[in-house]
């Protein structure tokens, strides 16, 4: 008796110790004089896309270099990682806006000394930041919703306008894609004095068609929708259009005004890696990454020097190509940096209200 | 001699208790006392978060929205249990199983899986929408709070069956046979004699449903829409869009304190029955 309840004593008191001492980490980045990059993006036929275009030839000339991939990208990871000195990221993908408003907090100063940026497009790189594409996200609407050409929306205004062009709208509620600029530009705001923007204006048109619009949380969930017949006239971006015609769907892209947002990468504050880390992203703008990534994923290319050899499908939603009569707005880095905060609490309000 | 044994027993056997406390102790308390002091602030000491909760005009509306919908979630999943909580008890062995398996089959398919499968039965023109439309009439519930409470009472549904029946099929049936022989009305016999003693189980059955309501995520966030965002995706919002992790502590206080005050309430109406403690026994005595 005495004899089995020790034995079960001992044998809590050592699951206790292991459960204990499993919680210590584990840090393993570097073996070997080799480096272990951490790769953190949005996951998916996107991630895939990057392994190919911009690691797979990384790794080919420098073989002490390898990648380990992770998703999804969340900037609270980040800041968990960062406040508790246990940085485990190298490279996350985000919004440059996310970068430069925690630069020198959350994300490492980047030294990009040495990138040719004669055909760089402006804002490519930042203090804190390495755009990698454009993600244009043009109104576009499904044919069957709207068959007749004539009677189709194809301004900024038509998408505003129920009664004109009836029909399930579908917005992304996060401020990449777009949500703050379009009312402002159908309510007449000159697309080159959008910024700042008038958040409260901007909120005040939306209102006029809140009610038949589908908010998507993601752009997964705004695909879904579209290809399930849920919307009707939308704002999504081209990188996931594309996938969406490949699949069958029809759809329309509407070149008026098109808001355009850059995507990058950034480098969590305290990373063993910087130095390899900053050689590894100096490489993702040079025109053939860029041209891989975009015949890959359907983005626009952030250096003009890259040539890409497009889809059929991917030409159609291409918004520094031909296709694209109207104008292009490319979302301001610096504002939404200074007010991010502010923005999302304001439209995150506005939504739940 | 026996005494002395007696005495010396119950210390070895406490820690049998050490694994489970060294991981609630890594996994709840130290998270939970690092949140509760965040949300009075990061550096200096301030109210300023608790403040703006109940300033900023949305935390209080989503919270009423959440609770709203967690009690019907709760009320619709008790009508539906307790019936077949019931049955279950009254039936074969081999029928009991069966039902078990159906009860339990939500807990072996994926989170993810079931909640896009609600998304296909409530999107427009999903089988709900066009079976509706038969009678001229337009019923998307997708995005909506109706949706989210639909699928939400499916998603819990076995966490109300299962308390009850470990509740019910304690009960002595001889009993409701003695007062039937006493001339009672078999309705007046089941209100006095059956309800009462399942109390202690649909308490532990309410519990268990609307605490786990108020902090539900995936649903609401997939099923639901941004516009009817419910408690616990403003706090992923707090969190992972605007890095706010004190005023995100500080919301997480308080739905704690709400859903402490709600369970402590519904534990005294309980009556003697520890609800908690038939809560935290029952899915393990429910078991086939």
């Amino acid at each position: 008796m005495a004899k089995s309840t020790s034995a079960v004593a001992a044998l809590g008191a050592t699951l206790a110790l292991t459960l204990l001492a499993g919680c210590g980490g584990g840090d393993a980045a570097q073996s070997g004089g080799k480096i272990t990059l951490t790769f953190t993006a949005y996951g998916g036929a996107g991630q895939d896309a990057m392994i190919k275009a911009y690691q797979t030839p990384y790794t080919a000339t420098h073989p002490d270099v390898s990648f380990v991939n992770t998703s999804p990208p969340d900037l609270a990871q980040v800041k968990a990682q960062v406040l508790s000195k246990s940085v485990k990221w190298d490279v996350v993908a985000l919004a440059p806006a996310a970068a430069t408003q925690n630069c020198g907090k959350l994300f490492e100063e980047l030294d990009m000394s040495g990138v040719d940026t004669k055909d760089l497009i402006p804002q490519t790189i930042g203090k804190c930041y390495v755009a990698n594409w454009i993600n244009a996200s043009p109104i576009a609407y499904r044919t069957d919703a709207f068959p007749d050409p004539a009677k189709a929306p194809k301004t900024v205004q038509d998408f505003f306008d129920l009664q004109k062009f009836p029909g399930q709208r579908g917005i992304l509620s996060n401020l990449q894609n777009g949500i703050l600029e379009y009312p402002l530009l159908a309510d007449g705001v000159d697309p080159k004095s959008l910024y700042p923007l008038d958040i409260d204006r901007a909120l005040k048109k939306l209102d006029t068609i809140r009610d038949k619009t589908t908010f998507a949380p993601n752009v997964g969930a705004l695909q879904q929708a579209v290809g399930a017949n849920q919307v009707d006239i939308f704002i999504l971006p081209d990188s996931r259009l594309v996938p969406l015609m490949n699949d069958g769907s029809k759809i329309t892209v509407t070149w008026d005004k098109t808001v355009a947002s850059l995507n990058a990468f950034g480098v969590p504050k305290g990373t063993k890696n910087k130095a390899a880390v900053q050689e590894f992203l100096k490489t993702i703008v040079t025109p053939e990454s860029v041209a891989t990534i975009s015949e890959l994923v359907g983005t626009a290319p952030v250096n003009k020097a890259a040539k890409p050899n497009l889809s059929e499908n991917a030409k159609k939603v291409q918004v520094y190509g031909p296709v694209n009569t109207g104008e292009t707005v490319l979302q301001d880095v610096d504002w939404y940096a200074q007010n991010f905060d502010q923005a999302t609490t304001k439209v995150n309000n506005w939504l739940v209200r | 001699m026996p005494g002395l044994a007696r005495r010396r027993t119950p210390s070895p056997q406490w820690l049998l208790l050490l694994p489970a406390l060294a991981l609630l102790t890594v996994i709840l308390l130290v998270p939970l006392g690092r949140s509760f002091s965040q949300s009075f602030g990061d550096t200096g000491w301030t109210l300023e978060h608790y403040k703006t909760l109940f300033t900023d005009g949305v935390t209080l509306t989503v919270l009423l929205r959440t609770a709203m919908t967690a009690a019907i979630v709760t009320v619709i999943a008790l009508l539906l249990g307790y019936p077949y909580a019931y049955l279950m008890t009254r039936a074969g062995p081999r029928l009991r199983g069966i039902m078990m398996v159906v009860v339990l089959v939500p807990f072996w398919t994926s989170v993810m899986a079931r909640n896009f499968a609600w998304i296909i039965i409530l999107q427009r023109n999903g089988p709900v929408d066009s079976f509706f439309q038969l009678f001229g009439l337009n019923v998307v519930l997708y995005e909506s709070v109706a949706g989210v409470t639909v699928a939400m009472s499916q998603v819990l549904l076995p966490f109300m069956v299962l308390p009850l029946f470990s509740a019910l099929s304690g009960i002595d049936r001889k009993l409701l046979l003695a007062a039937r022989g006493l001339g009672s009305h078999p309705v007046v016999a089941f209100w006095r004699i059956y309800w009462p003693l399942s109390r202690g189980g649909v308490v532990s059955g309410l519990i268990l449903v609307f605490t786990l309501s108020l902090g539900f995520y995936v649903t609401p966030a997939l099923v639901g829409s941004p516009q009817q965002s419910l408690v616990a995706q403003l706090l992923g919002q707090r969190t992972t869009q605007l890095l706010d992790f004190e005023g995100a502590s500080a919301l997480g206080m308080l739905v704690l304190i709400v859903t402490l005050v709600l369970v402590a309430w519904a534990n005294r109406i309980g009556g003697t029955i520890s609800a908690i403690g038939v809560a935290a026994s029952a899915p393990t005595k429910g078991r086939p």
